[in-house]
């Protein structure tokens, strides 16, 4: 009888699980309509994501309406009634098309998740491998730096690097970060996220490495490098792609709360948090500008969450170890997931 | 019993009708009762000697009163300076530098205490030993700086004599503003023994009309009647208003709408905030005339260029600019708080004359950027990221960009913004918004820490456009030296003129404030006045 690959199984277990593959089908159709952004934009819209159109008037149906009127209210969705020029209105005061930044703001949500959990993931895993690897005073040192981070809250911490990065920027060595960079939201979320990531892995880690296949790649004469990237690692790797998936789905949430607050994505870059907050001001005369980018992340992140977990049912059903990025606590060995 | 005419009896009703009326406000409202406002947020202080913003200043406008102070009245007419604790206006030398007042005498502190005139001295020595943030103003009097630095025990150039009650005040150098700087409520007088510290929580004796009797930062404050208002300090000075309620209760609710709805249910009789942007037209809809009215605080918004490196160095890439600026627009940002203005002065300013050089014309702006033609087009754009700033910067952005500029948006904290634009090490400071609140309603407000070449510092510069002309900055310097009056305005007025042919900035217009108070006060009773606010002392219950 011919042996399936782990691999295969998985695709298997998760090919069975329908809700999963919907909302990865979910998600896939929010990642294609965020890069259609500058079909959309050129081709429809006729405008970009920070042109102002502010005294501006638009034809709806023969009648020339003000794209924002004299007491600053902006136009409401116009759908196709202007050939898809404001088809979800005007963001604020300024009259930008508000999608148009919609799907400019979209991408860079999904890349500040997306690439914020990359860098958490890496570093976790490299941090993870250490401590768990070498123990002794090496575990020691990554843990206690890791428990130094993780005694503060999450969101108290990336308020407080976002407030001091927005202002003057990041300077390391060779590494210069202007403040308004997209890059500095992507840093900090990927910093306070890493001591959550990189604990369970230390602790899959520690247990791993106790098993016969590492003691025979020891035996064989493998060195320590090649023991964590040869061995450990890629029974890891499941562990880790769940994680990642999971991972997106806290990273655009606290990026949405960070630029709310003003201290997330900065202008002149957009993001859907940066929208909800513009939008919040206007909440009583204008509430579809917060409520459609909230929708946007609430799909994206349910959808996320939900193929993360059928991700994890699939590749490691066996799974002892979860990510509570929320609680900061790894659930028990023992405990079934 | 014989019955009156017919005509008798209208001529009566007519009568009665017309003395009524001519007992004003005072006659249809009520005497006392307690007055409730709120405030977005705690003032910076409640002392006095530190407070350095309008909320503070019309939260202390009525307690704490220097030896001049402003009228109690609305528009122009409260700018004009009158005496308070001073019997009259000070008397000023030939030299233009020795400034002599006398204490009106029998005033006493709401404690019971006399006020005398040596309290001057220590008022303004307290000044520098809190570090107060007032204190440069005060720099100027002889034998200042030698006090703040420890090297004298008193301040040399105040003279008081407090059986007489005169006060002889010694400049360096003669000060125009100076009269408006005695008006200050840093220099309100406070006991002698007052504490060398923020007296913010528990807040000193007072000279006003009412006195703040608790304090708690964060929640609020509240005022009761000033005893020795009524046994001594009124009588004193009967030009001052006494205050309709008699008692004040300031509580602080952070959110806009809520502070709204709390006046809509009459909950809270007044809001010292600007009613909320997206509330502003719905309440000035429905309250304007009865509850609501749309206040002129004294303001400029502009933007500004750096007049001493490209592109702005070219008088042609800012007056392009100035063109390219569409008022409309901005109105719009604004939510119709903005009014329109296109130079230096705004309305409410001696001097203040309306023109504009530069009315919007795209066509106009594009042809000057072509004949300017600046071979360095990257500019970095700075605004802060408080809400409409954010959006003005926004559109600022997009209309230099349209011009022919790669402009770069820097949004950065509102709470370091003049910090980070004032520090000549920060790179990339080529144009950008700004909001100016004077101190005074002196034109010298406007010209000398803005525009006159010797403002230009390395930190803390106000001078954002760096604008160094000699010929224009001597005229400032010996305008500041003068007292306002028409010869000098004449003198403002057309200095505003000559300022905006160099185009140092892009002026966009004054914003706003507004008065919303419950269905339970007389609206047209309420003073606001352009310096310091609303006044406390105008507020009376129907």
């Amino acid at each position: 009888m011919e042996g399936r690959s782990p691999w295969y199984l998985a695709y298997r277990r998760l090919r069975r699980n329908r809700v999963a593959l919907a909302f990865g089908a979910l998600f896939v159709a929010i990642v294609v309509f965020v890069l259609a952004a500058p079909l959309w934009a050129d081709h429809v819209a006729h405008t970009g994501p920070n042109a102002t159109h502010t005294t501006e008037k638009v034809e709806v149906d023969g009648e020339a309406r003000e794209v924002v009127n004299l007491e600053g209210r902006p136009i409401e969705p116009l759908f196709f009634g202007a050939g898809g020029e404001f088809f979800l209105g005007a963001d604020g005061r300024l009259g930008r098309d508000e999608m148009v930044r919609l799907m400019y703001g979209g991408r860079v949500s999904i890349f500040v998740g997306i690439v914020s959990t990359l860098i958490a993931t890496l570093l976790a895993t490299a941090l993870g491998l250490l401590a768990g690897y070498y123990r002794g005073w090496a575990d020691a040192a990554i843990s206690r730096t890791l428990d130094v981070i993780w005694a503060f809250p999450v969101i108290l911490l990336a308020i407080a690097l976002g407030l001091s990065l927005a202002i003057g920027g990041l300077q390391v060595g060779p590494l210069s970060l202007s403040g308004s960079s997209i890059w500095v939201p992507i840093l900090i979320i990927a910093f306070v996220y890493t001591p959550y990531m990189a604990r369970p892995i230390r602790g899959a880690v520690l247990s791993l490495r106790e098993r016969e296949f590492v003691e025979a790649a020891v035996a064989q004469g493998a060195g320590p490098l090649r023991v964590m990237f040869g061995e450990l690692l890629p029974n890891l790797l499941s562990t880790l792609i769940v994680f990642f998936t999971l991972g997106v789905a806290n990273s655009m949430l606290l990026e949405s709360t960070l630029s709310f607050l003003g201290v997330g994505v900065q202008a002149p870059n957009t993001s859907w948090g940066t929208m909800i907050g513009g939008g919040f001001e206007l909440i009583s005369t204008a509430p579809l500008l917060t409520v459609i980018p909230g929708t946007m992340i609430l799909l994206t992140v349910l959808a996320i969450n939900v193929l993360g977990d059928g991700l994890r049912d699939a590749l490691d059903p066996k799974s002892k170890l979860r990510l509570e990025a929320h609680s900061g606590i790894a659930e028990p060995e023992g405990t079934a997931v | 019993m014989r019955k009156l005419p017919a005509t008798f009896a209208v001529l009566g009703l007519v009568v009665i009708a017309l003395s009524i009326s001519s007992c004003g406000g005072d006659a249809s409202g009520k005497e006392g009762g307690t007055l409730t406002g709120s405030y977005a947020s705690f003032p910076d202080y409640l002392d006095p000697g530190l407070s350095y913003s309008q909320e503070g200043w019309l939260a202390m406008y009525n307690t704490y009163l220097p030896l001049l102070t402003y009228k109690h009245a609305d528009g122009a007419e409260g700018a004009e300076i009158v005496p308070a604790l001073a019997e009259s206006l000070p008397e000023i030398s030939a030299d233009k530098k020795t400034y002599t007042l006398t204490l009106r005498k029998g005033l006493k502190y709401s404690d019971g205490a006399p006020v005398e005139a040596s309290d001057f001295a220590a008022t303004v020595e307290r000044l520098f030993e809190i570090e107060s943030p007032g204190s440069p103003f005060y720099e100027g009097i002889v034998g200042a700086e030698e006090f703040a630095a420890g090297k004298a025990n008193d301040i040399a150039g105040i003279e008081t004599d407090d059986k007489t009650g005169k006060i002889t005040i010694e400049l360096t150098s003669p000060r125009g503003t100076f009269t408006n700087e005695l008006a200050m409520l840093f220099v309100a007088l406070l006991p002698p023994d007052t504490p060398a510290r923020n007296l913010s929580t528990d807040p000193p004796p007072a000279t006003g009309p009412y006195e703040i009797v608790e304090s708690e930062p964060g929640r609020g404050w509240s005022y009761a009647r000033n005893p020795q208002w009524a046994k001594s300090n009124g009588e004193a000075m009967p030009d001052l208003p006494d205050g309709h309620v008699d008692k004040i209760e300031i509580s602080i609710v952070r959110n806009g709408a809520t502070q709204v709805n709390e006046i809509e249910r009459d909950k809270t009789d007044w809001m010292q905030t600007i009613v909320p942007a997206d509330l502003f037209n719905k309440v000035k809809d429905k309250y304007e005339g009865a509850q609501f009215r749309v206040e002129r605080p004294i303001n400029l918004y502009f933007f500004w260029m750096n007049t001493q490196q490209p592109p702005f160095d070219d008088l042609k890439a800012r007056q392009a600019v100035n063109y390219a600026i569409d008022s409309e627009a901005l109105e719009r940002i604004y939510a119709g708080s903005l009014s329109a203005a296109h130079q230096i002065l705004p309305e409410g300013v001696p001097g203040h004359e309306a023109f504009d050089l530069y009315p919007h014309d795209m066509a106009k702006a594009k042809a000057l950027f072509a004949e300017a033609d600046p071979a360095d087009r990257d500019i970095t754009v700075w605004t802060n990221n408080e809400s409409p700033s954010d959006d003005a910067g926004a559109y600022f952005n997009d209309v230099l960009g349209k011009l022919g500029f790669n402009a770069k948006l820097k949004t950065i904290n509102a709470d370091n913004y003049y910090t980070v634009i004032g520090n000549a090490e920060t790179p990339d400071l080529d144009t950008g918004f700004t909001a100016w609140i004077p101190d005074y309603p002196n034109p010298n407000g406007f010209f000398q820490p803005l525009l006159s070449g010797e403002s230009i510092a390395p930190i803390y510069n106000s001078n954002f456009a760096k604008m160094d002309d000699p010929k224009l900055n001597a005229k400032v310097a010996k305008l500041s030296e003068e007292q306002l009056g028409p010869e000098q305005e004449d003198e403002y007025r057309a200095l505003d003129r000559e300022y905006m042919e160099q185009a140092p900035w892009a002026p966009f217009g004054t914003n706003t404030l507004s008065t919303f108070v419950s269905s339970a006060i007389d609206l047209d009773e309420v003073i606001f006045n352009p310096t310091m606010g609303q006044d406390l002392t105008s507020f009376q219950l129907k």
